[in-house]
């Protein structure tokens, strides 16, 4: 009945000590980027480029979202990939590179001050790149099974490297000149390669396993995503070549392919909802389905931008503004704040009761972080999410006030709730007795 | 004895799903040499590099030598065949679907 292979060797999953510290300074980025959504409310009336606006987009591209990806695919990569995480060290150096990094050109873009500060901060986060995909790639060519998975997550980190580097040098040319326009101009190229290449082609790539996995779904379609995965692809290199045609109808060719793709990755989540065995869904996982609907809305937006341009020539700041939103406080941030609740806890319960398992009653993981400040939190997240972006589409300060205000809550409440796991102390019989 | 020692089992969850391992599906054999005192288990993870990996096997251990004092307890980790959610028993799919 069974094979030769049994073993009591356990397959080395990657420490808690790799892990933990990418998602604590994520926590701390979404904060500090709520708090200057507070104080910098005002200037969503107006265009996006300023200088509050970029600090706060790299902050929640880099400091949050990035940073968070990056520390939990240090757990996850091994499971997609079934191999070992090659270089622990490698990890620690991205999180010290990165995390120094981040803070200086933050400080550079919110002081605008593309010169010393913020070259230093970029080049750092480049680096700390370069090293990601080396431990990434490292660790999928030592692997046994390099599925659909593991591609998307190689070629998403390809395309982190490829932004952040062009990252550098639109910071290079606002220092010294060196490309044929202005940074400004390059702006969209920057950005969209990093949200569909790094973060779209991350979350679909992951998510795909994780959904299934967490919903106990025996959905799988391979055929299905490497379409999308293509698809994707294409469309981004696609943008990148109409980027340069001076018709920009053309842009709407990547914009559909990118419709395409998100509508099988909805189909996708939407098939392995419906294939579910475990009946109940808790908040965690559906405020994370809920991202995936939410990844139409900035595609709805970016359509109505160029059907504009198209037929007036202009471009509504409030909608690339809108649009901008959308994309880092609507779905990147959605589905941190489903995800971090599904993984945080059991990367802690594992450090702390694997070896007390068996040995005596212990907490489960999801009791490690409160329910009812993750319900408030998604509650004031909804909130401030809705309110902020009308805000923005009416130019109205009061309504941005509030939302942000509710975004900083949500912040304050995901802090919380990720110290109180991260900080939690062994509580088992024995424990509970000596009470 | 295997009877009893699936019984012990049963408080075993993995700590994702809340199921216990047998239901799960988790334990493929349990073999007893009453002779030299020792109990040799079986068993799988849901997949090769999982985190709670470590734990599951740990409780498993723990648990059956709790049950059968005075024998020694090894586990045998295999991944052939591998597991896959038709190996959730009748009693898992119904926890499940609460």
């Amino acid at each position: 009945m069974f094979g030769n292979q049994g073993n009591t060797t356990i397959a080395k999953t990657t420490t808690h000590k790799v892990v933990l510290p990418f998602y604590v300074y994520a926590s701390i980025s979404f904060l500090a980027a709520a708090l200057l959504l507070v104080q910098s409310s005002g200037n969503f009336s107006g265009t996006y480029f300023q200088p509050n606006i970029l600090a706060i987009t790299h902050i929640m591209a880099l400091g949050w979202g990035t940073m968070i990806i990056m520390g939990a695919s240090h757990q996850l990569v091994p499971v997609l990939i079934e191999g070992e995480l090659h270089s622990n060290r490698l990890a620690y150096v991205t999180f010290y590179l990165a995390g120094i990094g981040i803070p200086f050109l933050v400080y550079g873009f919110y002081r605008f001050n593309m010169g010393a500060p913020a070259l230093l901060g970029g080049g750092l986060v480049v680096v700390a790149v370069v090293m990601y995909t080396i431990n990434l790639a490292r660790s999928i060519i030592n692997s046994k099974n390099r599925n659909i998975h593991a591609l998307f997550v190689f070629a998403a980190t390809l395309w982190l490297l490829i932004t952040t580097s062009v990252g550098f040098l639109l910071l290079c040319n606002f220092n010294t000149p060196c490309l044929p326009h202005n940074s400004v101009h390059y702006l969209s190229l920057h950005a969209h390669m990093g949200i569909a290449g790094w973060f779209l082609l991350t979350v679909i790539g992951v998510g795909a396993r994780l959904i299934p996995m967490f919903l106990i779904s025996k959905y799988e379609n391979n055929t299905l995503l490497k379409r999308i995965f293509y698809l994707v692809n294409v469309a981004l290199i696609s943008f990148i070549i109409c980027f340069f045609s001076t018709n920009k109808a053309v842009l709407l060719i990547p914009i559909l392919l990118m419709v395409a793709a998100i509508t099988l990755f909805v189909y996708y989540c939407r098939q392995a909802y419906a294939d579910r065995m475990r009946k109940a869904v808790d908040e965690q996982m559906k405020i994370s389905l809920l991202s995936v609907a939410m990844i139409l809305i900035p595609l709805v937006l970016i359509l109505v931008t160029i059907f504009v341009f198209i037929l007036s020539s202009y471009y509504s700041p409030q909608l690339i503004l809108a649009y901008g939103f959308f994309i880092f406080f609507g779905w990147i941030t959605a589905i941190i704040l489903g995800m971090t609740f599904k993984t945080l806890p059991f990367i802690v319960w594992n450090k702390t009761y694997h070896q007390l398992s068996g040995k005596g009653k212990t907490p489960n993981p999801k009791d490690l972080l409160s329910d009812s400040t993750f319900h408030w939190m998604s509650l004031c997240y909804i909130i401030g999410f809705v309110l902020f972006a009308a805000g923005i589409i009416m130019s109205q300060l009061l309504i941005l006030k509030i939302g942000a205000i509710a975004l900083l809550v949500t912040a304050v409440l995901y802090n919380l709730n990720v110290f109180k796991v991260v900080l939690h102390k062994p509580v088992t019989d024995a424990s509970n007795r000596d009470k | 004895m295997c009877t009893a020692a699936l019984a012990a089992l049963e408080t075993v969850y993995d700590p994702e799903i809340g199921l216990n391992v047998v239901d799960l599906g988790l334990i493929y054999q349990i073999l007893f040499d009453d002779g030299a005192n020792e109990i040799e288990c079986t068993m799988s993870l849901t997949t090769q590099f999982c985190p709670m990996g470590e734990a599951i096997t740990a409780g498993v251990s723990e648990t059956l030598a709790g049950a059968f004092p005075g024998y020694n307890v090894s586990i045998r980790l295999t991944f052939d065949p591998p597991w896959n959610y038709d190996r959730i028993s009748e009693a898992g799919r119904e926890f499940l679907k609460r």
